[in-house]
């Protein structure tokens, strides 16, 4: 009963919607902020950044079935791990360095994985939902530990650095990531940002958010539950993938920690560190997390005890995240003004 | 601002003796600057005491060698970061270069982690020293040839050595055996080597039993039941993190090791752990590259041992000998090359004089061969409980060096296993 009340108090917001930033605006900002990073930022802050964009993308597509459906997911990492092995496995095994058909493929893949998975899972709410993905996470993970002639086993498989738009690029590995992929993952998270703000805003979001509100009364007006909760699971899955294909190709690695339960735990952290509650919340979440993660790592060897009670005292003090305090301060700003 | 003729005069004067004279100030300058090197070592989890051994031991050495002058005139000043996993410690890794300028990386003990952070090592054009972490599967496929990357002696070497000692002093007695190792590449990599040169040496035993615990687990009572139900005479352990002592503790209380004889490789990562009350003796027990309680032990290692357990009130282990040694390499490599050129070294000089270099470790002599894979010395031997710590010691003590453990440039790891003249 304690984590249902947690999980309700942080997917379902308590303050009205308008008073938090505007999403497609935040993002926005966020993309332009991003785009002129280069001309300020250090190397290392732009290498820094690539992770972020691939888990930018995996958590718009984490908050659709968390935020905006209500369904928590505790086993999320598996997408990434799809997204990350289909590149490995394309680039390194069959010689395939086309990102285009490698982000097309990882699509595919995650989206024909996603299916049965979810078609068993969304039959399923609350902390039930939440063990089920766990499950079929960790069952992910083990295929991906014990196959190890397929898979490479605890040593992962190389990820080869892929061909935007069919062309290579000059340089070594940290001009690549600061230049070309920079800007090729930084305009992917422009686009599926768009594209998921289109989602959310359509029926089919409205749908999304009635189903979390109250499913009964949702049905009852004509809302196919289990499909819609099917379809946002899909969806969510396929951003996974893609997020994790550009994970893949900043570390250069597929290895099966990319699936463990703690990763799907970092996807939960940033979502509720950004406010689960709005669009652009787990975007930033994921962008604090990035940051804090390094500097606290960098600051001291107990980084996970200091993370650990920064989660507590969000889920305490501040349940609707970064972007809620933000909200907040803009509302007390204009009401000043 | 009114300047009068003199003052510039004076002005153009000084500049023009500190630009006619950089070579009497630079080298101050330049001696002044510490080199800096960027550790990377696991502080938490299965792998936590294992770093921990390491840093404090690279931390001494560090300390023992800036009362020294330090590296060619300059003092060494360590940067430590946190391994975990591959992604994060590839992100620690820019770190140290991008980030923290550093002139060397040192460390990793994890062959995952490893197998990410070299690739990332070459592509970054980065010096990386690496402790440990070469287990065969994937080191051939992801650094087959590398450049900016020296790394420790094969994994398998313990396996191999504890093979043939289990042969040297139990051959005759090995009719069934069964295996307990981790469930990773490095634990089936050792059964597997383990069982080959059995074969090799004309040893036909049955395998009665092959348990597979994953990394971590702390609750054996199902894999103890499963080895005790079939009644092997010789068990072979290659587990080294904290689960070898529940292991021997949880085996112990079942009877598991009663008229077995047991080979434990790696079992000197956890010497500290190993307490005499669940330990049985006449165990093959690996302690690698660092035998703390060695009667032929060098003067360095004497100062180190009696300093680590004075400060710690533990014995270290190999791991510490790793990272002295990849210290101590490279500061063999710059004074060598700053030797040749009379100046402070270019990295690829840096990197061409380092397998020159014979180095004195803590464990005993070592050096990188040309292929930058480490070449050091090994120690196992019968374990006994018959001295005055709370864990065993060796009862008799074998010494291997690494080129009769380990295979040669370009050869592979099994096809050499097939053909090699083992010593014993």
């Amino acid at each position: 009963m304690r984590i249902e009340t947690s999980v309700r108090a942080v997917a379902s917001p308590a303050a009205p919607p308008l008073s938090r930033p505007k999403g497609l605006w935040a993002l926005l900002v966020i993309v332009v902020a991003m785009a002129a990073l280069p001309l300020i930022a250090s190397t290392y802050t732009l290498t820094l950044m690539v992770p972020f964009f691939g888990f930018a993308i995996a958590l718009l597509g984490f908050n659709l079935l968390f935020g905006y459906t209500g369904l928590l997911s505790f086993g999320h990492a598996m997408f990434l791990g799809v997204g990350a092995y289909a590149t490995a496995v394309l680039t390194s095994k069959l010689g395939v360095r086309s990102f285009e058909l490698v982000l097309l493929t990882a699509i595919a893949v995650s989206a024909l994985i996603a299916l049965p998975v979810g078609y068993l899972c969304v039959r399923y709410t609350r902390i039930f939902f939440g063990m089920l993905t766990l499950a079929f996470g960790m069952l992910f993970h083990s295929i991906l530990f014990k196959f190890y002639g397929l898979t490479g086993g605890d040593q992962g498989m190389r990820v080869v650095r892929p061909l935007l738009f069919g062309m290579d690029s000059a340089g070594g590995k940290t001009a690549f990531l600061t230049g070309p992929f920079y800007y090729y993952a930084l305009g992917l998270l422009a686009v599926l940002g768009f594209v998921m703000w289109r989602i959310v805003r359509s029926p089919f979001g409205l749908h999304l958010q009635a189903i979390r509100e109250n499913a009964q009364k949702a049905s009852y007006l004509g809302v196919q539950v289990s499909r819609t909760r099917l379809a946002a699971f899909v969806i969510s899955a396929i951003y996974g993938a893609v997020g994790g294909a550009i994970l893949a190709v900043s570390i250069g690695l597929a290895d099966p920690e990319m699936v463990y339960w703690t990763q799907s735990g970092n996807l939960v952290f940033m979502a509720v560190l950004g406010g689960s509650g709005s669009f652009v919340g787990p975007v930033i979440g994921g962008l604090a997390f990035v940051l804090l993660h390094d500097s606290v790592m960098a600051a001291t060897q107990y980084w996970r005890f200091v993370m650990g009670a920064i989660l507590v005292l969000l889920v305490i003090f501040f349940p609707r995240g970064i972007a809620g305090i933000a909200g907040d301060v803009v509302a007390r700003f204009r009401k000043g003004s | 601002m009114n300047i009068t003729r003199r003052a510039l005069m004076r002005g153009i004067g000084v500049a023009g003796l500190a630009a006619a004279t950089p070579g009497i100030f630079a080298p101050a300058i330049a001696q002044a600057k510490p080199v800096r090197i960027g550790i990377l070592a696991p502080r938490s989890g299965a792998m936590g005491t294992v770093g921990e051994c390491g840093i404090r031991a690279v931390q001494w050495a560090a300390e023992r060698m800036n009362k020294d002058g330090g590296i060619a005139g300059r003092p060494i000043e360590l940067v430590i970061e946190e391994e975990t996993s591959p992604k994060d410690t590839i992100e620690r890794f820019r770190r140290l270069v991008l980030q923290e300028k550093v002139d060397c990386v040192q460390g990793l003990i994890s062959t995952g982690v490893s197998l990410g952070v070299a690739p990332t090592a070459e592509e970054e054009q980065a010096l990386l020293i690496m402790w440990d972490g070469t287990t065969q599967d994937g080191v051939k496929e992801a650094m087959p040839k590398s450049n900016y990357v020296f790394r420790s002696t094969d994994n398998e070497c313990e396996a191999v050595m504890a093979s043939l000692l289990a042969i040297k002093y139990f051959k005759g007695k090995i009719k069934r055996i069964a295996g307990i190792n981790p469930d990773y590449s490095y634990g089936r990599n050792n059964w597997e080597a383990f069982q080959q040169i059995l074969r090799r040496a004309g040893v036909e035993a049955e395998v009665v039993a092959e348990q597979w615990p994953k990394v971590g687990t702390m609750d054996l009572t199902s894999h103890v039941a499963a080895l005790k139900a079939a009644k092997p005479d010789f068990i072979f352990s290659s587990m080294l993190f904290a689960d070898l002592p529940v292991f021997m503790k949880q085996g112990s209380a079942a009877g598991l090791f009663e008229g077995v004889n047991i080979a434990l490789p790696a079992a000197g990562w956890q010497i500290n752990q190993l307490k005499k009350e669940f330990m049985p003796e006449n165990v093959v027990f690996g302690h690698n590259t660092l035998y703390f309680a060695l009667p032929t032990a060098s003067p360095l290692q004497k100062a180190f041992v009696d300093d680590y357990m004075g400060r710690y009130k533990e014995a270290p282990h190999w791991e510490a000998d790793r990272a002295y040694f990849a210290l101590a390499a490279y500061k063999a490599g710059v004074e060598a090359a700053n030797k040749a050129t009379g100046r402070w070294p270019k990295l690829d000089e840096i990197i061409a004089a380092i397998p020159e270099q014979k180095v004195q470790s803590l464990g005993g002599p070592g050096q990188f061969r040309k292929d930058k894979i480490a070449e050091q010395t090994f120690y196992q031997g019968l374990s006994t409980n018959k001295n005055t710590y709370d864990f065993p010691t060796l009862s008799t003590v074998d010494s291997f060096t690494a080129d009769q453990l380990q295979k040669p440039p370009g050869v592979d790891f099994w096809d050499w296993i097939k053909t090699s003249k083992l010593p014993v």
